[in-house]
């Protein structure tokens, strides 16, 4: 049967409903706009059936989902300052400008909603409800694909295919090292999600995986790269071609003891040996100690005879010739890089700057410069998403 | 018209053979030896002077050579300096290296690509890579001219390829004509037909460790972290990412560190635990135990501390080669260090 999902055009687009508490604007790609305190990249989507599209309980990437081609809904959030253990990051979408060239947002008609602060709730709750408030907004957003017709409709469905291809698996890492540091599956912080665990590649391009993870901006996958996954699309797309896709691993980022971390790594590997690869591409959120686990499961899934690329961002000081990878095993030998977060994009002046007139670093967002690709959203992402790498000079 | 200095070793100086190994820096008026062919490939250039120091001398007197050297250069005013070509000779090479990296105007070397001295230039210098031996001396001149007149002119130099230089390092983004994601399945289905390519290499430095502490009982033990570790209030203000330099505090005298007194700002952790008792980011109160029971012989009186958060290498190095010193100062002859 497979997973059906319909393409609407943007032009469907209807009036972006009123929220309390919640300033919305509708921005379009070129304008001079700067869009700070980013948290997340949701694209419109509904499905026909009811079902939602985000779903929590029922089980994702089958029957058909409609999707609003070229937009997406940026929520903004800039978090009280009270106590908390964990500490956003900048993240910033620019509509035009250098910064542009680095998102994929700056391309498309972008739905803002900027929350304001709600004094005494906490942030906790105050960012629970944003982030469900935003995929209530993505999803009412493409209500209007109800009542139309689909310029195209792709099936995803992994038909047998001649066994002497290899066989590849993708092993997604997903974070979770606490509040504000969360991604999630079907709605759970994914280290209560049981990972690892193997789910089916469409689900996770259907909604089950939402994030809620604000560490270096341009590191995070935003909901929307899990919708719009360019390593799912390509290995179904490869699938009887050059490979046959085995299947897809989700793992967690940020196991918390080193025992741990060695169990899961060792525990992703088994299950991409479940799954008959003899290949898994390894993906990563956010740094620091996430890339730990990506190491220790790239040498597990070696140890294992599952050979593997691993994709990661670089962190490299720009005017300094040392390593930029945050860990390291020699069994990482054939590594994507998806560029290096700490180069400067040059200083660009908005016109407008929607989502917080501050950076969170005190800056004026409409002076700043030059920025850190990291504080860009999803610039820099560890799935593959964009076209982005470091190369030696 | 661009301003040249060239340098070379005693031997293509003309100075003489390894019986002018020994030769002190000196100056010649113009060009001399390979600089001869050199001042012809600079169309809109020409060399000023040559600098020449002999071989041995340079190796036996790195520090002396480089500040006389230096001082000579900066009395010709020149825009640029260009050193060799040395080809595979090591000794030269890394003459060459040492020089262009620490000169204060724009400067390449010239050599093999295998000369331990391209590894010596860390990125500060061009290299323009040669031939191993002599007989590429007429394929260098032109590009080394070539690289020295845009080096020189001040332009904004292109990549590696396209200017005739090696890569020095650095990484810099651009922009791929596949996503990451093809990208990978493109390496991984290599890897799997037996050939194995990678977009970034791997790698660490290795510190060689130092010989063990022979009694503890006896040893000055201090106490480190990059565990973001400060008095109540961050007073110093310590950042809670990319820390700038490191800070150290007294202990002299306290059995732990107390939770009215201490706390962690490190932003890369949840600090919640970390908190309710600082001795999880500073063990002190149990080194305090081992130095009763008389198994340390006694605890440094500062604690040394940063955040190791999102900071880059070259500055994490830094930190640690200057608290190093400032404990191999003290007389510290161990140290425990709390990672988070």
């Amino acid at each position: 049967m497979g997973w059906e999902l319909a393409t609407f055009p943007a032009a469907l687009l209807g009036d972006v409903p009123d929220l309390e508490g919640v300033d919305s604007s509708v921005v379009r790609p070129g304008e001079p706009i700067r869009i700070t305190h980013v948290l997340d990249a949701v694209e419109p989507r509904i499905r026909p059936d009811g079902r939602p599209a985000f779903p929590t309980v029922d089980k994702a990437g089958a029957g058909r989902t409609n999707r609003l081609d070229g937009v997406v809904v940026l929520p903004c959030l800039d978090f009280m300052d009270e106590e908390r253990p964990l500490h956003e990051q900048e993240s910033l979408v620019d509509m035009a400008g250098p910064g542009a060239e680095l998102t994929p947002f700056a391309r498309m008609t972008a739905v803002v909603l900027s929350f304001r602060p709600q004094p005494g709730i906490g942030n906790g709750a105050f960012e629970e409800e944003a982030r469900r408030t935003t995929l209530r907004v993505a999803e009412d957003l493409a209500r209007p694909t109800l009542a139309a017709e689909p310029e195209h409709v792709e099936t995803f469905a992994l038909g047998s295919v001649d066994e002497g291809l290899p066989a590849v698996a993708a092993l997604v890492q997903l974070s979770d090292l606490g509040p504000l540091y969360y991604q999630y599956l079907y709605g759970v912080p994914v280290g209560d999600a049981g990972l690892p665990r193997i789910v089916e590649p469409a689900e996770l391009m259907d909604g089950s995986v939402t994030s809620g993870e604000y560490h270096w901006a341009a590191l995070r996958n935003p909901t929307l790269f899990f919708q719009r996954s360019s390593l799912v699309r390509a290995l179904y797309r490869e699938h009887g071609k050059r490979l046959r896709f085995a299947g897809l691993v989700l793992m967690r980022g940020y196991e918390q003891s080193a025992a741990d971390k060695q169990r899961a790594a060792e525990a992703a590997a088994e299950l991409a040996v479940d799954l008959g690869a003899e290949g898994a591409i390894l993906t990563a959120d956010a740094g620091g100690n996430s890339h730990t686990d990506v190491m220790l499961t790239c040498r597990a899934c070696e140890e294992a005879g599952v050979r593997t690329t691993v994709v990661i961002a670089e962190m490299a000081d720009p005017d300094a010739t040392n390593p930029g990878l945050t860990d390291w095993v020699p069994e990482a030998d054939a590594i994507v890089s998806v560029g290096n977060a700490d180069e400067l994009v040059e200083a660009w002046r908005p016109e407008r700057v929607l989502g917080g007139d501050v950076l969170l670093d005190g800056t004026p967002a409409a002076e700043a410069g030059p920025i850190p690709v990291r504080n860009y959203l999803g610039a820099t992402n560890q799935t593959g998403q964009l076209e982005l790498t470091a190369v030696t000079w | 018209m661009v301003k040249v200095v060239h340098y070379l070793n005693q031997f293509f100086a003309g100075l003489g053979g390894e019986e002018a190994a020994g030769t002190p820096p000196t100056r010649l008026e113009g060009s001399a030896g390979p600089g001869r062919g050199l001042a012809a490939a600079l169309e809109g250039g020409e060399i000023v002077g040559t600098l020449a120091c002999g071989d041995d001398y340079f190796a036996e007197h790195e520090e002396e050579a480089l500040s006389r050297l230096l001082e000579l250069l900066a009395a010709d005013g020149a825009d640029v300096l260009v050193c060799g070509p040395a080809f595979g000779s090591g000794r030269f090479g890394y003459a060459c290296a040492r020089l262009a990296a620490a000169a204060p105007i724009p400067a390449l070397a010239a050599m093999h690509e295998e000369n331990p001295g391209v590894a010596a230039t860390e990125g500060r210098a061009f290299v323009v890579p040669t031939a191993a031996n002599v007989g590429g001396m007429r394929d260098a001149l032109p590009r080394m001219a070539r690289l020295a007149l845009a080096l020189g002119s001040g332009r904004e130099l292109g990549p590696p390829g396209e200017e005739g230089y090696l890569p020095r390092g650095f990484r810099r983004n651009v922009r791929a004509d596949k996503v990451g994601a093809e990208r990978a399945i493109d390496l991984l289905l290599a890897k799997l037909a037996g050939e194995t390519r990678t977009e970034v290499a791997g790698g660490f430095d290795r510190v060689a460790p130092p010989p063990s502490v022979t009694d503890l009982s006896r040893a000055l033990l201090a106490l480190v972290t990059e565990a973001g570790c400060v008095p109540q209030g961050n007073p110093d203000r310590l950042p809670a990412i990319r820390a700038q330099g490191w800070l150290r505090y007294p202990i002299a005298g306290e059995r732990g560190l107390e939770r009215a007194r201490y706390e962690s700002v490190h932003g890369g952790f949840d600090v919640t635990l970390a908190n309710e008792d600082p001795n999880r980011l500073v063990p002190l109160d149990v080194v305090r135990a081992l130095e009763d029971e008389g198994r340390i012989g006694r605890i440094h009186d500062t604690f040394y501390t940063t955040t190791g958060n999102g900071t880059p290498v070259a500055a994490s190095t830094r930190f640690g080669r200057e608290i190093a010193t400032e404990l191999r100062d003290a007389g510290v002859e161990a140290v425990l260090l709390s990672g988070t």
